[in-house]
């Protein structure tokens, strides 16, 4: 049911996208053309380029009623503490034409050594996060082939070094951000934490932790694979139009191995990606054009779950669907986003239970196949005459719809940021969250009893482009 | 008496016929007063945004018709003048604006052979024999040479 769903709804907002654009106009940048093209004539042989992300940040959550503490109330990726300074990110990398007389072929590689879901784990300093070559021979068709971005939200396409908060959307990161299970079933025996956890092979649960067991080591975070940094490695045809009258419309087309960042495709299928846009300009160029851009996207994939706790690999392919549309709007001294994401099948519920997540337990149902979605709104003013900038994001995401155990988390995100030039910037965070289990019913009391406690947060990020 | 009036009149008459006629030949045969060659032979991505801002800055420093502005472009920088280069409006409009665009024919012979096939050049930039050697010939005209 879902396989072909999800894409028909890609379609219908593919066809309103059009319909808008007949009517109205704006801009953001494109970043299909962006990161996947040169200026021709005038690119580099070789562009060093990269960015670093320090920050702070600290989380008010309470514990539990016995002083235990769930993923929710702790900072990524290493889910043990409240508070501390992390490198975020770290990111190096060259673009450019290689042959500088044929501007028909570019290429873009970026290397990621900050610490995040990206790198941690792995046991590498380092993980290469884009590797592409972009063929620009067929009109109206480039061709681009590699590790890169896949065309789908807003939140996720966009370059992160340009991105106006310190964290993404409880939506783009609980449906978009892809946490690939792991490869055999991960029940919690040989942890190294004592009672009062709560941890079985028949549950897989793995914590609340108190502060003195994350101290002594316990890890809520057990996926042993990379997040999918909205990343995949195939093959996508894409190009933008000028259509009169300023308007720009994009469309991009991918296959890919559905494996993130990884190169393996073990299960033989692909994920299919499809993407449109139109956008009226006001003006600007690169990353900081003006304009109202509409926006519609689809993606579809299997993955490959073990839901058994035995040590037989019998892992079962689920469908993992997700589509979206949008819009923003960018002419300073305003900023305006607005998108809504569907997602069906492969719904995670917490690091801390990389198989067991979408759960066995037939009370709870199975976010293997369940469904879920998320909006948000989002504003910024760029204060004239300064370099002040004011911002402010609501988002939302219900995760297990219709489940007994059905999530909703509401967060307010306020934000100020300082451009002490173009390329270097300090941002402030101040998020106000409500995570809630919804239904009532002794399944969510005991979601509750955890969830309840989650409080605000606050961070500091220091972004250097170079 | 009136005979040598005569050839007074006729005298001064002339006179006054051919200075009047000098400026005008002046003007015919020098042009404007200033002239500027801008030279491109760069990689660098960004010296073509540059020269193109100079060439813009210096027609906006003159009234229109008294500046005269060439910019030549070898080597790497004939980029600048390919057809597909994102600048290429911007070459339209200066060149409609008045600026003249020349491309070294030398730098086309070369780049053909690596690549096999002839660059696709801007029509609004005319091919001259070497673009050094044109360089060369406007400076002895009097052009002010710049390289941004």
């Amino acid at each position: 049911m879902g396989e072909n769903k999800q894409f028909k709804r890609a379609l219908i907002g593919a066809a309103c996208t059009l319909a808008f654009a007949a009517a109205g106009t704006a801009h953001a940048a494109n970043w299909l053309m962006l990161q996947g093209t040169e200026d021709p004539g005038a690119a580099a042989r070789a562009n060093v380029w990269g960015f670093i992300q320090a920050k702070y940040e600290k989380d008010f959550s309470d514990p539990n009623a016995t002083g235990g503490f769930v993923p929710a109330k702790l900072l990524g990726p290493e889910l043990d503490a409240q508070d501390g300074f992390n490198i975020n990110r770290a990111r190096i990398g060259v673009r450019g034409t290689g042959f500088p007389l044929d501007s028909r072929i570019n290429y873009f590689v970026l290397l990621e050594m900050g610490n995040n879901g990206i790198t941690h784990g792995n046991g590498a300093f380092a993980r290469l996060t884009d590797a592409s070559v972009t063929l620009n021979y067929i009109p109206g068709a480039r061709v681009r082939a590699g590790l890169f971005k896949t065309p789908g939200s807003e939140e996720g396409l966009q370059a992160i070094h340009v991105f106006d908060y310190i964290n993404f959307t409880e939506m783009t990161n609980g449906l978009l951000l892809e946490r690939f299970p792991n490869k055999g079933f991960t029940g919690c025996t040989g942890a190294i934490v004592t009672a009062p956890v709560t941890c079985s092979a028949t549950t897989g649960n793995v914590g609340p932790y108190t502060e003195a067991q994350l101290q002594g080591g316990a890890g809520l975070n057990r996926f042993n694979s990379p997040v999918g940094a909205f990343r995949d490695v195939g093959v996508q045809v894409f190009d933008a139009f000028d259509v009169g009258n300023d308007w720009e419309v994009s469309y991009a087309a991918m296959i890919g191995n559905g494996n993130g960042i990884e190169f393996s495709n073990s299960d033989g299928e692909y994920d299919k990606y499809l993407y449109l846009s139109a956008e009226k300009k006001f003006g600007g160029a690169g990353a900081k054009s003006e304009g109202l851009k509409f926006f519609a996207w689809g993606q579809q994939g299997k993955r490959l779950l073990d839901l058994t706790n035995d040590t037989t690999a019998n892992a079962t392919s689920y469908d993992r669907d997700r589509a979206g549309l949008g819009v923003k709007y960018m002419k300073k001294p305003f900023r305006v986003t607005a998108e809504y994401v569907t997602a069906d099948g492969m719904i995670w519920t917490g690091p801390d239970k990389p198989n067991f997540y979408f759960t066995n337990n037939t009370a709870h149902g199975n976010g293997a196949d369940a469904k879920a979605s998320g909006w948000y709104v989002e504003g910024g003013w760029y204060i004239p005459n300064t370099k002040w900038e004011l911002d402010a994001r609501f988002d939302t995401m219900t995760r297990l719809e219709d489940r007994i155990n059905e999530h909703q988390f509401d967060k307010w995100t306020l934000g100020v940021q300082y451009h002490f030039n173009p390329k270097t910037r300090v941002t402030l965070n101040y998020e106000m969250r409500d995570f809630e289990c919804t239904v009532a019913g002794a399944v969510c009391t005991a979601v509750n009893n955890n969830l309840k406690g989650v409080d605000d947060k606050i961070g500091v990020q220091l972004t250097a482009i170079f | 008496m009136f005979k040598h009036l005569r050839s007074i009149f006729l005298v001064t008459s002339s006179l006054l016929l051919v200075s009047a006629a000098a400026p005008a030949l002046s003007a015919g045969q020098g042009g404007p007063e200033y002239k500027y060659v801008l030279h491109i032979s760069d990689m660098d991505p960004s010296k073509q945004e540059l020269i193109l801002n100079n060439a813009q800055n210096v027609l906006d420093a003159y009234p229109p018709g008294e500046v005269e502005v060439e910019i030549v472009a070898y080597g790497p920088g004939l980029r600048l003048m390919f057809a597909d280069n994102v600048n290429a409006k911007r070459l339209d409009s200066l060149a409609q604006s008045g600026v003249k665009f020349s491309a070294c024919g030398n730098t086309i012979k070369g780049m053909t052979k690596l690549m096999g096939e002839a660059p696709k050049m801007n029509p609004t930039a005319g091919v001259v024999p070497g673009g050094i050697i044109r360089i060369g010939e406007l400076v002895h005209q009097g052009y002010i040479y710049i390289k941004p």
